[in-house]
């Protein structure tokens, strides 16, 4: 029963419907146009179940009529995903890592740090030659994006040296 | 004729060719890196251009925008990452050919297509600046809703196999066009209290996410698995058959292109898209469109090169800046106490000759500092994937903090991330979302300006003869879409997908 569509189609009902809700919330003003801030996005919500209910039936219809025909192997369609999630999972927890270290250890450090534990995860072997990409790239990117580009990126502990 | 001969005076002035030369290179390098736009990248040249004389500095920072529309291509042909918003449609097929080892021949469909645009643009800027001015004039709000609906109506097409999952995908696009402040009124919308969502989410955000950090978590979900294909680290041009078979997309490129660079607000990412489904709409081999199609890069990046030239037509015959890019170069000529409007030609046609003349060096330049500097970009991404995809991460965390220097960016292009690796896991298509995104805006805040205007009458789209046109354009464009997809359930046919690279 859980194919793709099956999720994609109940996502959507439950994506809608929350956005509905706080669509629902904003609130009117004695200046807002006939239309108002809600009007285009209630549309939307409505939209988006009414789309995410066809794809749901869509999904059960098809595999109904798969069954009658035998011909499916649902259990295929999932296999492995679960590994898959994991892993994504990890580079996730590693961007988000960055994101809460970068303004406290600094651009230069956090990059530094960021490539050599993200290629370290993605299976680089050689240490030595990821420790030197690390360094190496990160004051590439610091040079293009801080000296060449003028963006302000945060110092973080290295405030006192101006990097 | 006259144009002409004052044009060509200016084409061996040095000053005008080493402006030219710097501006197109420092574009496409700041155009190659996500996050990092043409307004950016030119933005960082304007105080340098204090010290300058007017025409040279007008046409630093003009080639310096027709560089950087360029450069947007050459990331999201190699690294799946748009550099600019007008490159998303590039990626489509343009990382297709990467995949398949043909990385030097889809960047030099892209450069050339890109100098056949930016030359066409430029050809169109000299001789139809007073016609297509009076174009732009004749757009009212009506006309700009119709526009966006007529963008909008490419989702049917862009769909892929399954209409109503495009259609899914283009609501969420639409829906996240809606954070931040309300386009009539200034109050807030889903905002949730946060100040940095108070000017809503820049699209280039969500496009990165979408694209390259969904890749990435896609190529960290299968480790053992290595894809790696390496290209020549060599451009390589079209030859003869597949020019000639190039030529009807760079021709709809070039038509969409200036139609959409004369509008103000209606940029190149419209065009890029517009000119993307037409292309395929009327090539022999639709079927290998989203799969590598050489057309599918010719035909958006002769566009949004097109878009780069025919933008500066409300901006040099009205004073008109249609985009942040064209805004600049305003600040620009005002810096030399120079107006642009309809008296530029008379008080200062001496910089418009220049700034003609820097266009075309800008154009030539294009073609050979890609050829210079597009071999060491595929040796680049050719190293091993974990270096690669490492340094990418790097590069668009880094790309995406420089837009605002916040953090809570970054959080905004990682959930993109997780909504694209999950859209690529249950197979819905990328573009519909990135269109929603995009159009969203322009048609809610002209749909309700018009509403406004006519007192609700909603009788204002018919009556307006440019919207009239347009949306039945649209329509016809959706219901030809339908019945094609109708023709083809009745025939037991496969609709043609957008894998865009799905995951399995």
């Amino acid at each position: 029963m859980l194919t793709r569509d099956f999720v994609g189609g109940v996502a959507s009902i439950a994506i809608g419907a929350v956005y509905l809700f706080f669509a629902y919330q904003l609130r009117t003003s004695a200046l807002d146009d006939s239309m108002g801030p809600g009007g285009l996005p209630r549309v939307y919500g409505w939209l988006l179940i009414g789309l995410g209910a066809i794809l749901t039936i869509q999904a059960i219809v098809s595999r109904r009529m798969a069954v009658a025909g035998a011909t499916t192997d649902e259990k295929g369609e999932w296999d492995g995903q679960g590994r898959k999630l994991l892993f994504a999972a990890g580079l996730l927890a590693i961007g988000v890592g960055y994101i809460f270290l970068v303004e406290t250890l600094g651009y230069l450090i956090s990059v530094a740090v960021l490539l050599l534990v993200t290629a370290l995860y993605l299976g680089a072997g050689n240490k030595g030659r990821v420790l030197s990409v690390a360094v190496l790239g990160a004051i590439f990117l610091w040079v293009m994006f801080v000296i060449v580009l003028g963006v302000r990126m945060p110092s973080g502990l290295l405030a006192s040296l101006s990097l | 004729m006259e144009t002409l001969t004052h044009t060509a005076a200016f084409l061996f002035d040095w000053h005008v060719i080493l402006a030219a030369l710097i501006g197109v290179t420092w574009g496409i390098m700041g155009g190659a890196l996500p996050g990092i736009s043409p307004s950016i990248t030119m933005a960082l040249l304007l105080p340098f251009t204090y010290t300058l004389d007017p025409t040279s500095a007008i046409v630093l920072l003009a080639s310096t925008y027709i560089g950087a529309e360029y450069g947007g291509s050459v990331p999201a042909i190699l690294i799946r990452t748009p550099g600019t918003n007008a490159a998303a449609a590039t990626v489509i097929d343009g990382y297709e050919m990467n995949r398949q080892g043909k990385a030097g021949l889809a960047l030099g469909i892209s450069l050339y297509s890109g100098v056949i645009g930016s030359l066409f643009g430029l050809a169109m800027l000299m001789t139809l600046s007073g016609p297509l001015a009076k174009v732009a004039l004749a757009f009212t709000p009506m006309a700009y809703f119709a526009l966006g609906i007529l963008g909008l109506s490419v989702i049917a097409t862009l769909s892929g196999e399954n209409l109503v999952k495009g259609l899914i995908a283009a609501i969420l696009g639409l829906i996240i066009a809606t954070i931040g402040s309300d386009p009539v009124t200034g109050g807030t919308r889903f905002t949730f209290g946060s100040a940095e969502l108070l000017g809503g989410i820049e699209p280039v955000m969500i496009m990165v996410g979408l694209f390259a950090m969904s890749e990435l978590l896609v190529q960290a979900s299968k480790r053992e698995q290595d894809e790696r294909v390496t290209s020549r680290p060599r451009i390589q041009f079209p030859d003869w058959p597949l020019a000639k078979r190039l030529i009807p997309a760079q021709i709809i490129g070039n038509g969409i292109g200036t139609f959409e660079g004369v509008m103000p607000g209606a940029g190149g990412t419209i065009a890029s898209f517009m000119s993307y489904n037409e292309a395929r709409r009327w090539s022999r081999h639709p079927e290998e469109f989203g799969k590598g199609s050489p057309e599918g890069i010719a035909a958006p990046e002769t566009a949004n090169n097109t878009v780069a030239e025919t933008a500066l037509v409300p901006l040099l015959s009205f004073g008109i800046p249609g985009s942040n890019s064209t805004a600049i170069l305003l600040g620009g000529f005002l810096i030399h106490g120079i107006v642009p409007g309809p008296m530029l030609f008379q008080k200062s046609g001496e910089v418009v000759y220049g700034l003609y003349a820097g266009l075309f060096t800008a154009a030539i330049g294009q073609l050979l500092i890609g050829m210079a500097m597009l071999p060491v970009c595929i040796w680049l991404v050719n190293r091993p994937r974990p270096y690669l995809n490492a340094f990418i991460f790097a590069l668009i965390l880094s790309g995406i903090y420089s837009i605002h220097n916040e953090a809570f960016d970054l959080g905004i292009m990682i959930a993109a991330g997780m909504l694209g690796f999950f859209m690529r896991m249950l197979r819905f298509p990328f573009l519909p979302t990135v269109l929603g995104l995009v159009l969203g805006y322009l048609v809610e805040s002209n749909f309700r300006r018009s509403l406004v205007l006519s007192g609700d009458d909603w009788m204002i789209f018919v009556d307006d003869r440019i919207s009239l046109g347009l949306l039945i354009l649209a329509f016809l464009f959706i219901g030809g879409s339908i019945a094609k997809r109708i023709y083809d359930l009745v025939r037991h046919r496969p609709t043609s997908t957008f894998s865009e690279s799905a995951e399995s």
